[in-house]
């Protein structure tokens, strides 16, 4: 979880990550944001995160994240 | 018949709602779809055939995919591990090939009929400016109404069966009714599978509550429409009918009563659309969300049409922009370039490409493909220009999220819409780039205190009811941007001052409403994309 925040803070900073749940309906985190958030996690946790999966439910908050790279690499 | 024609309100909507009290529980699915045919029958006749042959294939494809994966799953069930790898790869080629063919048949159909004779003129302007001595025969055939729109809800039905996100439905009427209902074939919302196909199947009974809450929309649809909608389409056609013979003034003046009109009666339409379909117990997607509260065109397209914009985003742009080749570009110009520059050029290749296909969707047409590119302009300058404005703030110690900058910025935002719907609106290209020459080399304020305005079709009374009616309904928006949903505040209230309401709305509509001689309403903008 902790390596996930840095990337998120590191992406955009300033949003309160640990307890912030509305990352996208907020617009905390836009589409650009996404883009780069997607291809930080791919690199770091070594997993294949698919376009059908890029729903504001996975990405509203820092535990939704974790938890789709979580069973990502479990189906893996 | 169209959905604020008194035909459909009074006549086929009840009778509809009629039939479907009288059926049992199971066979209401059935009155939902016989009426969406006929409904679909009335306005396009036999066209209907062509809705026929995309749900046919939509449901045939959407089986192959499933029978590509069941064969494919069992074949891994039985193989060794090694095995495994190479069987799913072949069988996601097997589907990849399926969805192409899938999408090609329903892109096929759409082009045949909305973009052949686009393409075809623009191969014989080449062949003449080449100097080649050969034309192709430029063949027309009729569009069925709404065709843009059910096209785009099939292809959201296979490319999701296609993912996994849904499953390959086996009830050819469930798809049916799913790609048909009545309300939603002409002008959308852009509903997706899982949104309605189910409820629409389970024939939930007629509540009280929810009859109530749909009728209550469709007055209030019809109230943005009719009153406002409607009477200003008069001084609207008189301006772009006439441009040449305006002032900049009365022009500029044109392009912002269109805006509103534009705004009025789509989501006007989409009230009565989605107030339909309440009635049924259905909830269709919401395509408005206060647009001219926008403080950024991307902004505001995240509030106007925003099932088309939601299609867009989830099945053209971030396919391409999370292709294998866009993330490599996205991680290594990251690197280079920082977190805000580095994933803006694979968004920017994506945006384009989503502007595009936006622009050729609403019509075949150079201005059509213009106002795609010229959205997609302002919202690239304001992602690369971002850092700037923040500088900017930063230096000059202004907030950014103060009422007056957010004034400012939704007045900015809403002087490049007015602009971008120029080109929408005008017939050609080269005709939007006159009225916008002419705009602003023949500006006078003069045009709007010599009283020349009254003289355009609409007298000082249509002004006073415009004024009065666009007023309250600016403040039901300020409620609803603070989440403040005046139906449910009015539903609180004693029965009394309920019905007031409705009965004010009503009479409003009635007496206000711009119908009868005089007066022609808007025609179905949407519907014809």
């Amino acid at each position: 979880m902790k390596q996930l925040l840095t990337i998120l803070e590191s992406i955009k900073p300033g949003v309160d990550y640990e307890n912030c749940i509305t990352l996208i309906d907020e617009h905390h985190l836009d589409s650009l944001s996404i883009l780069s958030l997607v291809a930080e996690i791919e690199d770091e946790f070594d997993v294949v995160i698919p376009t059908v999966e890029i729903i504001p439910a996975n990405f509203n908050s820092a535990e939704s994240i974790m938890n789709l790279i979580t069973r990502l690499q479990e189906e893996e | 018949m169209q959905y604020c024609d008194m035909s459909y309100l009074l006549l086929f909507l009840p009778l509809v709602m009629l039939f479907y009290s009288l059926v049992t529980k199971e066979k209401r699915w059935i009155v939902l779809l016989v009426s969406s045919y006929l409904f679909f029958y009335l306005l396009s006749g036999k066209l209907l055939v062509y809705l026929v042959l995309s749900t046919f294939s939509i449901h045939h494809f959407g089986l192959w995919l499933h029978d590509v994966e069941q064969v494919g799953k069992k074949a891994m069930e039985e193989a060794a591990k090694e095995e495994k790898k190479r069987i799913r790869e072949s069988m996601n080629k097997r589907k990849r090939n399926v969805l192409i063919l899938g999408i090609f048949v329903q892109i096929g159909m759409l082009s045949l009929v909305k973009y052949l004779p686009f393409f075809c003129f623009n191969i014989n302007q080449l062949f003449e400016f080449i100097g080649v001595n050969f034309r192709i025969k430029q063949y027309h055939f009729l569009a069925p109404i709404g065709i843009s729109f059910y096209t785009l809800m099939a292809l959201s039905y296979l490319i999701d069966v296609y993912r996994g996100k849904c499953i390959a439905d086996k009830n050819l009427g469930r798809l049916a009714l799913y790609l048909a209902f009545f309300p939603q074939i002409m002008e959308g919302p852009i509903a997706r599978y899982h949104e309605t196909a189910l409820k629409l199947y389970e024939g939930e009974k007629l509540h009280y509550q929810t009859v109530c809450f749909g009728m209550q929309r469709i007055l209030f649809g019809l109230l943005k429409k009719m009153v406002i909608a409607d009477r200003l389409n008069i001084i609207v056609e008189n301006i772009f009918s006439n441009y040449a013979t305006y002032n900049g003034g009365i022009l500029f003046l044109g392009i912002i009563f269109y805006t509103i009109e534009l705004y009025m009666d789509f989501s006007g339409v989409m009230d009565v659309v989605i107030g339909s379909a309440e009635i049924f117990n259905i909830a269709l997607p919401e395509n408005f969300r206060q647009p001219f509260f926008s403080k950024s065109i991307s902004d505001f397209w995240s509030r106007w049409h925003i099932t088309l914009g939601t299609w867009f985003k989830e099945y053209i742009f971030y396919p391409i922009s999370l292709s294998k080749g866009s993330k490599k570009m996205t991680s290594a110009l990251r690197k280079k370039m920082g977190n805000h520059f580095g994933p803006l050029c694979a968004g920017s290749i994506a945006l384009l490409c989503v502007w595009l296909l936006n622009g050729l969707w609403h019509g075949a047409g150079y201005h059509y493909i213009f106002f795609g590119i010229y959205h997609f302009t302002f919202i690239l300058l304001g992602n690369v220009l971002e850092p700037l404005f923040l500088k900017f703030y930063q230096i000059t110690k202004l907030n950014r999220e103060s009422k007056s900058i957010h004034i400012v910025r939704i007045l900015k935002t809403t002087v490049i819409v007015f602009f971008g719907e120029l080109f929408f609106k005008a017939p050609t290209l080269r005709i939007g780039f006159i009225m916008f020459k002419r705009i602003f080399a023949t500006f006078t304020f003069k045009s709007f205190t010599d009283g020349f305005i009254l003289k355009l079709g609409l007298d000082g009374r249509d002004f006073i009811i415009l004024g009065v009616t666009l007023f309250l309904l600016f403040l039901i928006s300020i409620l609803h941007e603070k989440n403040i949903s005046l139906r449910e505040e009015i539903s609180k209230k004693p029965i009394y001052i309920r019905w007031l309401c409705y009965y004010v709305l009503l009479f409003y509509i009635i007496i206000f409403g711009a119908y009868g001689a005089g007066y022609i309403p808007v025609d179905p903008m949407y519907a014809n994309f």
